[in-house]
């Protein structure tokens, strides 16, 4: 027996009160918006104290959360409808973009529409995890070879348009968003793990043929930051001269004395963890991973809760990318991993990516909090 | 298939699907603990087990990095002469991390060092605010002796500004070659941003033009790290490791400074190129473009003034005119044609036109340069009296494609690919050439004025240069370079009809100085060496139809060009040379011949 319920029709049950009137979670708002504020405070002190950068910051906060708010509004279904649409557009711009794009510092990321310049990349952070989503969300869960197969077909090419421009950074984690996706529908652990050996095993490969020498350089100089005292290494030893600085109680707000003199690099964006770590020392790092686990925590209960495989698996694989985002930030900062330029969530001053993580976190709501009545179709 | 929410699923499968999803969340969280535990247990072992060691380096003492700026490569000529050098010379380094008030800052250093340029401190000012904390900054202003002096007494009062003794970039032929040899100038953003910022740090000198640009990366070098322990005021409390800096490379040029001044001073007062090559491999021993500039005013940064003067200067001494003047070659071009005519049988050389001074074609008269005519001609008379109207009459059978195709292996019409960053392409022009550049048919009448090197026809002097050593060597191609290192690509050698043809072009160049009818016979006479070349006149204005062209009438600026291409000694020829003199008061072929004389009589027996 097969019931089909045409879109129009879908009935979404009526929410209590509260937030929830405004599809919206509680827990989930609540953490974001004390993340929001440490990180406001952070960046007013890693920028001495400028009151008209801390405005624009707070500006853009709003708007991120409006955007949230926004999206948050949308029916799953329009959502679900719209997905391939919005990923053959993201294609073909990322296509557009190794065409015709601007080069901005010796890479080609931007498209410039006339009246916007854009990242086509920064789409497909959202996009992938929804197209595939919606490809494994056709048929029952494990997929089948021959979903599992396309949806590795559109990793690869999503991920490859990216490095072409050239931006291994962002295209190693647009293909880690996408392989959550595949890991929450149930690719058998014997798949994941071979696939682990086989990815360690072709480093060398990679590191011969597929590296830029630039990206060479920046492994060789995490591996060895006094290599290259002058370059990226200086930011690696000055960040955890900051961070380590900050004892186990930290400096105090506005205490980041390496960051006031201007020995810590991008205070406000990619290094704004070393200056909270250096003022609020261990203690505040301890409440802001808290504060990062527990909506990582709460977006994977939300994720469980949901009715059907599309919203499971967008749901869990948005989550897990902010999480991956948080660990590649403070690795970084931290010495724990290279140097790639990538802003802390919700911390860093300004980006275009945090407005594509509030849109993520606005579709996670909205799949959240439009429970269906019927879920006779599923 | 595409269902509003998925395939249709059994209850058994719904829950089963659940469970899976569910445990593979669970690992995820799993997986998400563990890594936090990670970054906290980093955070711990930096933040608690070495903080004693982290807070010393932060609080009490600092480690900073200063970078120590390599010696950059000097240039010399072919017979070790310096051309470009350093010199140590004082300036003031600024460090921008501890001056707070830049406008006092400089007022007070201003009453103490009264000679410093005053008008100039906006200009650095406005540079100092820009500028990145990681890098020092110099005030352009290189101090005497005394003033160092001085300054140093007064140190105290200025925290943050240093004495420095730096090597400056010294040219000691000033205006000499300049073209040629470029010069090093601060490095601006645009710049740095193109190149590793690590290699330039402690660095504001960079090639901006010329050899010193083309060979930046060979002269330049590596910096050198010099960690410095300070204390939270900035003293230095001691020295820690030293990498030292790795000097940049020396280059060799092909020039000859002594050629290289000799025909400097013989053009003084002129606007003119000169290129003088070894035609058996392109080496270049002479770079002269006219009038030129002192490049050491550029290195530590020019006045606005001076070079305001430059700029507006109506002889335009910065362009750089061997690669980038681009002239109509007019008669130059003459023997090359001929060869291709005669290899292509197009004509015998033997047979003759009649010129009455001019050639009717669809009731236009294209005149020659002499009014009367010259009568009935041979090849090797249009090539040595340089007859428009044997030529104009050759156009037609030749057709322009059949032109350019003859020309374009000599160099003409693309970048002869000198060693030096900046080259223009030139024009031969051709029906495509026309079509695409200006979307028009190409008409015949463009075809006649273009085989004497007039019309669209434009050139570079290098291009000259290079088609003149080619003739000489019998077409084998041979790229122009200034660095004697300079790798050459491999020989190319344009295909030989009958080596007969080229022996009668070369003849007949060679009767260009030496028979009494030659066009340079007069500048000529005394020589005592075989020469072969070809002069050439290009209109600066166009003439109209049937105009008279009185030369006494034209002010100074709408005379022509006088070019000569040619090289001596004819068999086994040492140098190519290539003289191209603006708005002419002297002939090209004159200095040719003595620039020519000056190097065999001079040069040759010293070497």
């Amino acid at each position: 027996m097969k019931i089909d319920l045409p879109e129009k029709e879908t009935v979404y049950r009526q929410n209590r009160g509260g937030l929830e009137m405004f599809h919206l979670d509680l827990w989930l708002v609540l953490l974001l918006l004390a993340l929001a504020a440490l990180g406001s405070a952070v960046v007013y002190s890693a920028s001495g104290g400028d009151e008209e950068l801390l405005w624009r910051h707070i500006i853009r906060l709003g708007l991120a959360f409006g955007i949230m708010v926004a999206f948050a509004q949308i029916p799953p279904n329009q959502i679900r409808i719209h997905t391939p649409w919005i990923f053959g557009a993201g294609i073909g711009m990322l296509i557009a973009v190794f065409l015709f794009g601007d080069l901005g510092k010796g890479a080609q990321r931007w498209l410039d529409l006339g009246f916007v310049r854009f990242q086509p990349s920064e789409i497909m952070k959202v996009a992938l995890p929804l197209m595939l989503a919606w490809l494994f969300a056709q048929n029952t869960l494990p997929p089948a070879s021959k979903y599992l197969l396309l949806g590795l077909g559109l990793i690869g090419l999503t991920s490859g348009l990216i490095i072409m421009q050239p931006d291994l950074g962002t295209a190693v984690l647009i293909a880690a968003s996408g392989l959550f996706v595949v890991f929450f529908a149930g690719l058998s652990w014997r798949w994941i793990l071979s696939a682990m050996v086989a990815v360690v095993g072709s480093l060398p490969i990679v590191w011969h043929f597929y590296m830029y020498d630039y990206q060479k350089q920046r492994v060789l100089t995490f591996l060895n930051p006094e290599s290259d005292p002058l370059g990226s290494g200086y930011h690696i030893i000055q960040s955890k001269i900051a961070i380590g600085s900050g004892g186990l109680e930290g400096k105090g707000f506005m205490g980041s004395s390496q960051a006031h003199l201007d020995f810590l690099p991008e205070s406000t964006t990619d290094f704004i963890f070393s200056v909270m770590a250096e003022e609020f020392g261990l203690m505040g790092v301890l409440v802001l991973l808290t504060l990062y686990f527990l909506v990582i925590a709460r977006g994977l209960y939300m994720a469980t809760q949901m009715q059907d495989n599309f919203a499971r698996l967008t749901a869990a694989s948005v989550v897990m990318t902010l999480f991956i985002y948080v660990f590649v930030n403070i690795g970084m900062v931290s010495g724990l991993l290279p140097v790639v330029g990538l802003p802390l969530p919700l911390m860093s001053y300004g980006g275009s990516s945090m407005v594509t993580l509030m849109i993520s976190f606005g579709i996670l709501m909205s799949f959240h909090t439009h429970k269906r009545l019927l879920s006779a179709s599923e | 298939m595409l269902h509003s929410s998925g395939a249709y699923q059994t209850e058994t499968e719904r829950k089963q699907q659940r469970r899976l999803f569910r445990n593979r969340v669970l690992a995820a969280f799993a997986l998400a603990l563990l890594f936090f535990l990670i970054l906290l247990a980093r955070m711990a072992y930096l933040q608690w087990f070495n903080y004693n060691q982290y807070h010393a380096l932060a609080e009490g003492n600092r480690i900073s990095v200063e970078a120590i700026s390599p010696v950059r490569g000097r240039i010399y000529d072919r017979n070790h002469v310096l051309l470009a050098g350093n010199r140590p010379v004082f300036a003031l380094k600024f460090d921008k991390t501890k001056i707070n008030d830049i406008e006092t800052t400089l007022s007070e250093l201003g009453t103490l060092l009264p000679n410093l340029p005053a008008h100039r401190f906006d200009q650095f000012a406005e540079r100092f605010q820009k500028a990145s904390i990681h890098r020092p900054i110099f005030f352009s202003y290189t101090l005497s002796e005394e003033e160092a002096s001085r300054f140093a007494v007064n140190n105290f009062r200025f925290p943050g500004i240093s004495l420095v003794s730096k090597l400056q970039r010294y040219y000691p032929h000033g205006k000499a070659a300049v073209h040629a040899l470029g010069y090093v100038g601060r490095i601006n953003r645009r710049e740095l941003a193109t190149v590793d910022p690590a290699r330039y740090a402690g660095t504001d000198a960079i090639g901006k033009l010329g050899v010193e640009k083309q060979y930046e990366s060979t002269l330049h070098g590596y910096p050198g790290v010099q960690q410095i322990e300070t204390n939270a005021n900035g003293r230095v409390i001691r020295k820690l490791e030293t990498t030292p800096p790795k000097a940049g490379q020396d280059i060799q040029l092909a020039l000859d400074i002594r050629l290289q001044l000799y025909i400097e001073s013989l053009l003084a007062d002129q606007k003119a190129s000169v290129v003088v090559t070894n035609p058996n491999n392109g080496e270049i021993l002479a770079y002269v473009s006219l009038p030129g500039y002192d490049p050491n005013h550029f290195v530590d940064g020019i006045s606005q003034s001076r070079y305001q003067a430059l700029l507006s200067d109506y002889d335009r001494p910065l362009i750089n005119r061997v690669v980038n003047g681009q002239y109509p070659p007019g008669s130059t071009v003459k023997p090359f044609v001929a060869l291709g005519a005669i290899e292509q049988n197009i004509i015998s050389p033997t047979k003759k036109i009649f010129d009455p001074g001019y050639m009717e074609f669809k009731g236009h008269r294209y005149r020659d340069w002499k009014r009367e005519g010259h009568g009935l001609v041979d090849m090797h008379d249009a090539v040595v009296q340089s007859c428009d109207t044997y030529f104009y009459e050759l156009s037609l059978d030749m057709g322009i494609d059949m032109i350019h195709d003859q020309l374009y292996p000599f160099g003409f019409g693309h970048k002869t690919d000198i060693d030096l960053p900046q080259e223009s392409v030139g024009i031969l022009p051709s029906k495509a050439w026309k079509q695409e550049a200006k979307g028009e048919n190409w008409y015949t009448g463009e075809t006649i004025i273009a085989i004497i090197g007039q019309g669209y026809f434009l050139t570079t002097p290098i291009q000259l240069a290079k088609a003149i050593s080619t003739l000489a060597n019998y077409g084998e191609i041979v790229r122009p370079h200034l660095n004697l290192a300079a790798p050459s690509p491999d020989k190319q050698q344009i295909p030989i009809q009958r080596i007969e043809n080229w022996d009668q072009v070369i003849d007949s160049m060679v009767d260009v100085l030496r028979i009494p009818r030659g066009t340079a016979w007069r500048y000529a006479r005394d020589i005592d060496f075989p020469m072969a070349g070809k002069t050439g006149t290009s209109q600066v204005f166009s003439l109209g139809q049937d105009e008279e062209y009185n030369e006494e009438e034209l002010s100074d600026r709408l005379l022509d060009h006088s070019l000569f291409v040619g090289f001596a000694p004819v068999k086994n020829p040492e140098i190519a040379v290539t003289v191209v003199i603006e708005n002419a008061q002297i002939k090209a072929a004159d200095m040719a011949v003595k620039i020519a004389d000056y190097y065999m009589n001079e040069l040759r027996n010293e070497n």
